[in-house]
Order: C-alpha cells, then structure tokens, then sequence
C-alpha cells in the first residue's frame, strides 16, 4: 500500500512527537484520546455513508455492544484485553446482523430503525442484569495491561493503542476503496438500480458494508470501556456516541477517508482548549455555528478545504 | 549614610517583608478542584451542587480564620471523558483534592483518574454501591442508597401499612433503590408490587391501572426523577387508585415542586433534609443559611445542602493536612477518613470504604404549600397527613 512522504511524517509524528511533546500533559493527553474515541467512530460511520450509501443514526449501538462483549469477556471469561477487543467488534457484526432486515429500508427510514435497533439493544443490557449489571452496569472493568514494562493504561500506552487501532482502520478503509469492491460500491452511491443491472449484488455489498463498519465501531467502544473502566446502559448506547462523530465526520469531510478523523481532532480540541476556556457553559453554541459555517463554506467539509488551499499555494508557487 | 541611603535600604526591608508575607498568604490559599456537569443532562442538578460549593467556600474562608480556599470549578459536561479530562486538567492547576462530580458513571472515571493521581475525592452525586466497592482509599461519599433506603422503609413502618407498590425507573439508582426497598419491606412481611418503567416513557396510565386492579396496595413508592414524579402523579389524579399514600424519594419535596405543580403535590412525600420555608437551629445551618441567601437571593434546596456538607469536610480536612504539614502527603485523604462531626445532613463518619455510615435520610411532605419533616420523628417539624393523597 502506497503511503506519501508526507503521510509517513504524520505518522511519525503522531507515534513519536506526540507522545515526546505531550505525554507528561495528563490533561491534553485525554482530550486527545477521548477525540480518537470519537474519531474511530466517525470514520466507521462514513465509511457506511461513503461506500455502503446508508446514514446511520444507530451506531451507538454497535459501539454498546462492543463495550459490553469486550467487558464481560476480560470480565467473566479472563479473556486478554485485546483478544476481548477484537472480539468486541466480532460481537458488533452480530448485533448487525439482526439488522439486515432494515438493508431493504433507504434513507431517513434506514436511519431511524437502526436508531430503534440501538434503543433496543439497551433496553436489553438494562433487563438482562444477571449478565450485564442491568442498570448499575459494570463497574472496575479491566484496564489495558503492562507491555515489558510500560504501563498502557496510561494517558501515552492508551494513546498508541487508539492511534494503532486508527490506522489499521484507515488502511482497510482505504484497501475497500481501492479493490473492485469499492468501484462497485462508489457506483452504486450514485445510482443503485444501474449497478444492480450490471450484476452486482447490491445488497449483499451493503451488508458486507454494514458489517465491516459495526466491526470498527465495535472494536472503539471496547477499547473505550477499558479506557474508562466503567459501564452501564445510558452511556454505552448514549445518543452521543451517533450525533458528535456525525458532526466531527461532516465537519472534517465525509467523503475522504481522513476528513472523519482531523474533524474528530479538530471539532474536540478547539471545542475543549479554545471555545470552552473562552465561554466554560454554552462553548458548544460556537461549535454549532463553526459547523453551519462550513457546510455554508465548504459542503465537503475540512479536508477539501485544505487540499484546494495547498493547491492554491502550489500553483501560486 | 546618607538619608537617601537609608531610606533606600528601608525600603528594600519592607518590600522584602511584603513580599514573604504575600508568599505566606499566598501559601494558605489552598485550591481544590470542583468537578461537576454545568452543562448537558446533568447541569441542573450539578447546578444546585455547585452553589453549595460557593457556599461552603465562602463561610470556610469567613470562619476559619487561617487558611482560605480557592475552588477552581471545570465543567465535566455530564460525560465521563469530559469528567476525567476535568479532573486532570485540575490537577496539572494544583489543586489539592476534588469536590463534586453527579451521576455515578460520571464519577466512577473521575475518582478513578483522581485516585490515580493522588487526589481525596468527596462527593454526594451518585449511589451507586459499587463505588465504594472499588477498594479506593481516597474516594468518599456522604450519601448513598441506604440512607434513602431507611427513610422510606421507616416512613411505611410508622404509617402500619400492611402492602405496597413501587414504581421505578430503570435508571441505575432509581433501580437499585427499588429493589434495596422491597427486599427489607418483604423481609418484614409486607405484600411488594414492582412495576418497572423506562426512563424514556411519560404515560403512566397502563402501570396505575395495574395497581389499581390487581395490586390494590395501600400505598404507592415512586423512585425517579421529577418528570417521572409529575407524570406518576397525572396519572394517579387520573384514575384515582384506592392508596393511602404516594410516596418519592429525591427531587420531590422541593420548593421547585411547590411552586411548579400545586395541584399535584399536596400530601405527597418524599426525601428531604429541612422543611420549606427552610428553619435552620443549628449555628452550621445559620451560617450556611444566611451565605446561601446572600449568594443566590433565594431559599436552599437538598443539592446546596449537600454540595455544602461534602465541601465543607474536605476543606476542614485539608486545613488540618495543611496544619499536619502532610497536605502533599496522603494527608487529606486521612484527615477525610477520620471525619466524626454533625452536618446539615446528620453526622457524618466514613467506613473503610469512604461510604457514609451514618446518612439516613429524612421523609418531607407537602402540606399546604409548605414541606414539612414528618419522619424521623426527633426531626420532625409537622404531624404527619396519613391517609392523604392529592386527588
């Protein structure tokens, strides 16, 4: 997989520099974990948006199911950590199986019955107590273990560990899109009925979409549950987890495979280092109106921004 | 010498001087970190806190005389990230322990990262038993799911009433609460009826039906939040069941009820730790009283009254860390663990595990657009209204 010189500096960067310059910052460390968090989750939902054509408003259920297969494996089973996480987000594809059914549902009726599929995997983690914790939830969930001695439970090890997670995200996101997969899928973004008349499976495609999106997803929420060592139902199905990567996804570009993630980045630390030191309650309300800016501005979002300003220099130059 | 040379060299004496009696003062003035949710679902009830926060603040450094308090507040948003951020953000600005934090899954996070980092954390927003059950030695509690537990039970046990039946949200501690109560009811041979409700539902018609037909209890508990309350009590106006009692726990005798919802409140009961209009006997009561009003122009509610007494015991905790010389120590945290003193809540005294060993919360009930304690007895500032309900 090609990767630019530029690209191979920022990660660079993000595995050496970051750590070096910030890692002693407990504060801006979370800040930066916790936009990953968001990050992994609007690069999941773009890529459904982006390949598969579908708007979800229901992955936090993806994200809750991950949580709680990864937390009650470390849990109950003693299962290792990352052997849970993985199959956290093996757990998520099994949630989104159930929702096959809605596949042959488009637009807003689509969004709002995977929306219903999330409302009722909570009500399940909150009945099913004698497995979940029902309301109380779980609480001391393990934390990431000590790796030759380096403790990755820690602002810096729990960092590399989102930021690894990312990256293996963003070069299979990047793999789809290249393969004749993601020509199918492209094509059908724009016209459905003409691909299916060329003879490709249309819903089949859709639904290896879904299922590749529930993955990543799933896999964010169980690396979240044993960042923050604590679940229960509300949060772990909690509107946030669809309505900020939306944001953070739209904010950044969509369309690209790296917009979901600078917007994540971008949207929560300006959010929490600028507009909240400037304004502490109601800094949210700046946020919005940044947001209604650029879609004015720039439907595409941060990322095409940024390329047509390079350019611009470029040609300048 | 000159004059000038003397005069010079005066001066350099007396701003010396100034200056280390700046260092010393500025020494005492010990920060301690208030993390709470001033926005997001949480922000009303994180509101309430916060003022018995400034409260406390404001009678320490009036009454203490030798250290005075700053508290730097940071607003968790009602999310636990935030709230972990929030609470390292305050420790890298020196704070020396943490007050507040609402909501357990709120705290869990946040005492964690303080525990982590050394950090006493005091709080009265979450009941959460596993909290305590975490085995952090710097992690205390003023209140929990008992003291609410025994007030309610106490309550049915003076009205004699032989069945009950409760109506609770799914919610973690509305739960929990629930089901604590009808163990101990059942126990001591009462007939229990449980009717769960999720949160998100408003049309409590189907669940008092129910009651009405099928369980016809003596009284109904409700454990929820206000908007469960106010839907609970429609429906019960409604459809009149044959109960002696509507019974809640927290957020319902409140002056905000009194004066929202006159036509649902009266005889209901529910947790409170002073009547309304609020009498305060005790000097503590009058000093937080009078800082409250002069602060909000208004009478204290239950979430001032606790984010005062949790504040309060911290920063009387860390003055005598800071007069120990162990502040930076572990000092706080031990000083916190040895608390034995009468509050605007009753005595508090911890446990091992930072829990409140003495909360037992107080029954109030709406009487004539006022609240009056009516259980315990020894606290109670009205009679009792029993068989009495608002329809």
């Amino acid at each position: 997989m090609y990767v630019s010189k530029t690209g191979l500096a920022v990660i660079a960067a993000a595995y050496v520099a970051v750590p070096l310059l910030l890692g002693s910052n407990n504060y801006v460390m979370s800040l930066i974990v916790a936009a990953m968090i968001i990050g992994g989750i609007a690069l999941a939902w773009a890529l459904l948006g982006n390949l598969g054509g579908m708007v979800s408003f229901g992955h936090s259920a993806f994200f809750g199911v991950g949580a709680y297969v990864s937390a009650l494996l470390t849990m109950k089973a003693g299962m290792p950590i990352f052997a849970a996480m993985l199959l956290g987000g093996v757990g998520a594809v099994v949630a989104s199986l159930v929702m096959l059914p809605v596949l042959r549902l488009k637009g807003p009726y689509f969004a709002l019955a995977i929306l219903a599929y999330a409302h009722i995997f909570k009500i399940i983690a909150t009945e099913w107590s004698s497995v979940t914790g029902g309301s109380a939830g779980l609480a001391s969930v393990p934390r990431f273990p000590e790796l030759m001695g380096f403790d990755l439970s820690g602002k810096t090890g729990s960092y590399l560990i989102i930021l690894t997670v990312l990256l293996a995200f963003v070069a299979a996101y990047r793999a789809i899109r290249a393969s004749h997969y993601g020509i199918a899928l492209r094509a059908m973004h724009d016209s459905e009925d003409a691909t299916r008349v060329v003879g490709v499976n249309s819903t089949l495609l859709k639904a290896l979409m879904l299922f590749v999106s529930a993955f990543m997803t799933g896999v964010v929420g169980a690396f979240n549950v044993h960042y923050i060592n604590f679940l229960e139902p509300d949060y772990a199905f909690s509107g946030l987890w669809v309505t900020l990567p939306i944001v953070a996804a739209i904010f950044g570009g969509y369309r690209t495979i790296l917009g979901p993630l600078v917007g994540a980045v971008t949207v929560y630390l300006v959010d929490q280092l600028i507009f909240k030191s400037l304004i502490p309650s109601g800094h949210q309300l700046v946020l919005g109106a940044l947001l209604v800016a650029m879609i004015i501005f720039s439907p595409g979002g941060l990322m095409p921004l940024l390329r047509k300003d390079s350019r611009r220099k470029h040609a300048a130059a | 010498m000159d004059w000038n040379c003397i005069i010079r060299s005066k001066l350099k004496l007396a701003a010396l001087a100034l200056s280390l009696t700046a260092g010393v003062a500025s020494a005492e003035e010990l920060l301690v970190g208030a993390e709470i949710p001033l926005t997001g679902s949480l922000a009303r009830v994180g509101s309430g806190m916060n003022e018995g926060i400034s409260v406390a603040v404001e009678v320490f450094n009036k009454t203490n005389g030798k250290h005075t308090i700053k508290v730097i507040t940071a607003d968790d948003e009602s999310a636990p990230a935030k709230a972990i951020a929030a609470v390292e953000k305050l420790a890298g600005q020196g704070v020396v322990a943490i007050t507040g934090g609402y909501g357990s899954n709120n705290i869990g996070p946040a005492s964690d990262a303080a525990n982590k980092l050394g950090l006493p954390y005091i709080t009265s927003g979450g009941v959460d038993d596993s909290l305590t059950e975490r085995g952090i030695k710097t992690f205390f509690r003023i209140n929990n799911t008992a003291g609410y537990r025994k007030a309610m039970v106490g309550l049915l046990a003076d009205m004699k009433v032989k069945s009950a039946s409760v109506i609770y949200s799914t919610k973690e501690a509305t739960a929990d609460l629930a089901k604590d109560v009808q163990k101990e009811l059942t126990a001591t041979g009462m007939t229990v009826g449980m009717h769960a409700f999720d949160p998100a539902i408003t049309d409590f018609k189907p669940i008092i039906n129910k009651i009405r037909l099928q369980d016809k209890s003596e009284v109904i508990l409700m454990a929820g939040y206000e908007n469960d309350y106010v839907g609970i009590l429609r429906a019960a106006k409604v459809l009149k069941p044959d109960v002696k009692a509507m019974i809640g726990v927290w957020s319902l005798a409140t002056p905000k009820m009194v004066a929202d919802f006159p036509d649902l409140m009266p005889s209901v009961y529910g947790t409170a730790l002073l009547p309304f209009p609020a009498e305060f006997k005790s000097a503590d009561g009058k000093l937080f009283a009078d800082a409250y009003k002069k602060l909000y122009n208004k009478e204290p509610d239950y979430l001032g009254q606790f984010g005062y007494v949790q504040s309060m015991i911290l920063f009387e905790a860390i003055a005598r860390a800071a007069d120990k010389g162990t502040l930076k120590k572990g000092g706080v945290a031990e000083e916190l663990a040895k608390t034995d003193r009468e509050t605007l809540i009753g005595r508090v005294r911890f446990n091992d595990k930072g829990d409140n060993i003495n909360f037992v919360h107080r029954m109030g009930q709406h009487q004539n657009g006022k609240i009056a304690i009516v259980w315990p007895s020894d606290a109670a500032t009205g009679k009792m209204n029993f068989p009495g309900v608002p329809w």
